[in-house]
């Protein structure tokens, strides 16, 4: 009979402590977002973009392939939820599976097309194909509403059977997401450090030798693919609840961009909290330097200029080797305090 | 027979469209196939340098520039001519700066560099936002080459026309310019060999600082002459880039034919599907696209190139 530590030793692959972090903070927010001057309704956008964000960086950090069209999967997800509730049946749950599968299921057809292709190539042609559903989206009125949007989307109820919750208020929402953040993140954790994921790694490192090894990369590089676009659906369909509607110009290429942005300037490259930290400081840049100047994409973009040219790994990377430098005068000061205690120890 | 008649108009506007696409697309080509680096940025110069001839053109209405009232009080057309002459050289000078930056990217993964052009594009909006304001301007065209011409039963601007020719002879400036000088000898050796151009004792920095000089310039050429058709708006540069990147991969990286090809085809497919289907037409180029690379992996003549790793 194994038990205790066991029990201990395999919840820490579930959940670490960086996680518990986050949730204590993130499950703080809505107890100080009024008193800073901020609105609930901006945590549930932080939150749904860090559940967007964490699954894109499976494909882009992970995998290590560029995709500049992921907003469109969002915005598939986003319409799904809607034409769901619209036309189908007004439940919860059901509408953020459609979401997540209509977005799984577009992205599975892209990744047909591209799974064998990297780098640059790959990018390009995320973005042709994104553009592809963008027009489609727009064009399409009897459907999508074009460049008015799918409006009129419910929050519906979370029914649990027993109990059912409104999500009407932007508290309410604000929990429900923050609970899927939580099961977001401990499975994209469990995920990235799976077997699976080690694979994912390796072939961000090196292709040719992961298929020597006898993996199948293209069907790896194809479930990554669809794993993010699924993931990106799902935050879709919660954005559609908080936004009240689906609007096209989510999946314009402006939107598939600020999410590469998010990921690289927290540094999603080198860290899985990477498109956590870089959502938060979006959000920030864009309602703190948003309140001070009309321009604050302009600071932005500098800012992230600059992060390329001097510091590509990002926030999480600069945070990395802040802590290595003070560990290393850690260490230093210890093996000069040894030193100075002489040959005490010996 | 009737059903080609009917065709011709719209075949002709598709050429003529094709045309343009491609001297959009030509800075691009230049700076992708020379130093491989996707500029993205590409749209946000092509965008400053229509700005940047609008100063040219119309008063600025700033005070300091009050004495400057009789250069604005010449003909129009020596104003747009002066404007397409400045707006390459100024935008050139903003393309050293952003080759100055790119440098810290060299030798890295491409992925940075598209990244860093990327944040550079966002930048130039901005700024262009900041500087002229986000409203969409009006350009001013001279009238002699303005208004409708009317070939068979369909009305043409006249305005395309000059336009279209504009671009073929600049297409042909810069074929020459790679193929008939040494500097071009340069360039396409640089792009093919860079450690041995160097061992040969070029200043392969300098070449590359004044490769994107060029590019950006080309950007700038085209913003110009685009302005009267696509407007003038910060947001401009967005409608330019992507044209301008389907081209490159349709036509094959580094393939001065293949760009061009790429364009004609892609204006053909978008004023063929606009005859029947205008609100779709702009749909057909990305299915063009999607189909022709699905097959052949770098495009109609692409060659092998780093962008691939």
């Amino acid at each position: 009979m194994k038990a205790g530590p066991s029990v201990i030793a395999r919840l820490r692959g579930w959940i670490t402590e960086p996680m518990l972090i986050a949730f204590g903070v993130f499950g703080s927010v809505p107890f100080w977002i009024s008193e800073v001057g901020l609105y609930p309704y901006l945590g549930v956008e932080v939150l749904l973009f860090c559940i967007f964000a964490l699954g894109f960086n499976v494909l882009f950090g992970n995998t290590g392939l560029p995709s500049f069209g992921h907003g469109a999967f969002f915005g598939i997800g986003a319409y799904g939820m809607g034409l769901t509730q619209l036309h189908l049946v007004p439940n919860l749950w059901i509408g953020l599976l459609m979401a997540t599968f209509v977005a799984a299921a577009f992205g599975a057809a892209v990744a047909c097309f591209i799974s064998h292709r990297r780098g640059i190539y790959f990018a390009l042609m995320t973005i042709a194909f994104s553009q592809l559903f963008f027009f489609i989206a727009s064009k399409w009125t009897s459907v999508t509403r074009g460049e008015d949007g799918l409006l009129n989307i419910r929050r519906l109820p979370a029914d649990f059977g027993i109990v059912t919750f409104p999500l009407r208020s932007n508290a309410a929402l604000y929990w429900f997401t923050f609970a899927c953040f939580i099961v977001a993140v401990v499975l994209l954790w469990r995920l990235v450090n799976s077997p699976f994921g080690r694979v994912l790694q390796a072939i961000k490192q090196n292709e040719e030798r992961v298929a020597f090894l006898g993996y199948d990369v293209w069907l790896y590089k194809w479930l990554s693919f669809v794993l993010s676009c699924a993931v990106a659906g799902f935050a879709g369909g919660i954005f559609a609840m908080g936004q009240g509607g689906a609007f096209v110009q989510v999946m314009s290429l402006q939107w598939s961009s600020v999410v590469v942005l998010m990921v690289l300037i927290g540094g999603g490259l080198v860290s899985f909290w990477g498109p956590v930290i870089g959502t938060v400081i979006y959000f920030i840049a864009r309602d703190l330097l948003g309140a001070y100047t009309e321009t604050w994409l302009l600071w932005f973009g500098l800012l992230f200029m600059a992060m390329v040219m001097f510091k590509p790994e990002g926030a999480a990377g600069l945070g990395a080797n802040l802590s290595r430098r003070l560990m290393a005068v850690r260490v230093r000061a210890g093996t000069a305090s040894v030193g100075a205690g002489g040959t005490g120890g010996m | 027979m009737d059903f080609l008649y009917n065709l011709l108009p719209h075949l002709l506007n598709g050429i003529s469209l094709g045309l343009l696409f491609a001297l959009v697309a030509l800075g691009f080509m230049l700076i992708v196939g020379v130093m491989e680096v996707l500029n993205l940025a590409h749209g946000s110069l092509f965008a400053l340098g229509a700005y940047v001839a609008l100063l040219f053109m119309l008063p600025p209405g700033v005070l300091p520039f009050e004495f400057l009232q009789p250069y604005y009080a010449l003909p129009l057309g020596w104003r747009l001519a002066v404007g397409t002459v400045a707006a390459p050289l100024v935008v050139g000078i903003a393309g050293m700066a952003l080759e100055l930056c790119l440098r810290r990217t060299y030798g890295k993964d491409p992925l940075y560099g598209l990244l860093l052009t990327f944040g550079a594009a966002l930048v130039i909006e901005e700024l262009i936002r900041v500087l002229w304001g986000s409203a969409e301007k009006p350009f001013p065209v001279p009238s002699a080459i303005t208004g409708g011409l009317l070939i068979g039963d369909l009305i043409y601007s006249t305005y395309r026309f000059y336009a279209s020719a504009f671009a073929i002879g600049v297409i042909a400036l810069v074929w020459l310019f790679l193929e008939r000088t040494p500097y071009g000898a340069l360039i396409k050796a640089g792009a093919h060999d860079s450690e041995m151009v160097r061992a040969l004792g070029v200043n392969l920095p300098r070449l590359r600082l004044l490769v994107f000089a060029f590019g950006s310039g080309l950007a700038a050429v085209a913003g110009v002459i685009m302005a009267p058709i696509w407007g003038v708006r910060p947001h401009v540069g967005v409608d330019a880039v992507v044209p301008a990147f389907i081209v490159i991969v349709l036509g094959g990286v580094g393939s001065f034919w293949g760009a061009v090809l790429a364009s004609l085809l892609i204006g053909v497919a978008v004023g063929l599907t606009g005859a029947y289907a205008s609100d779709w037409s702009l749909i057909s180029m990305y299915l063009l696209l999607i189909a022709v690379v699905t097959f052949r992996a770098r495009g109609l003549l692409g060659k092998k190139s780093i962008l691939e790793r």
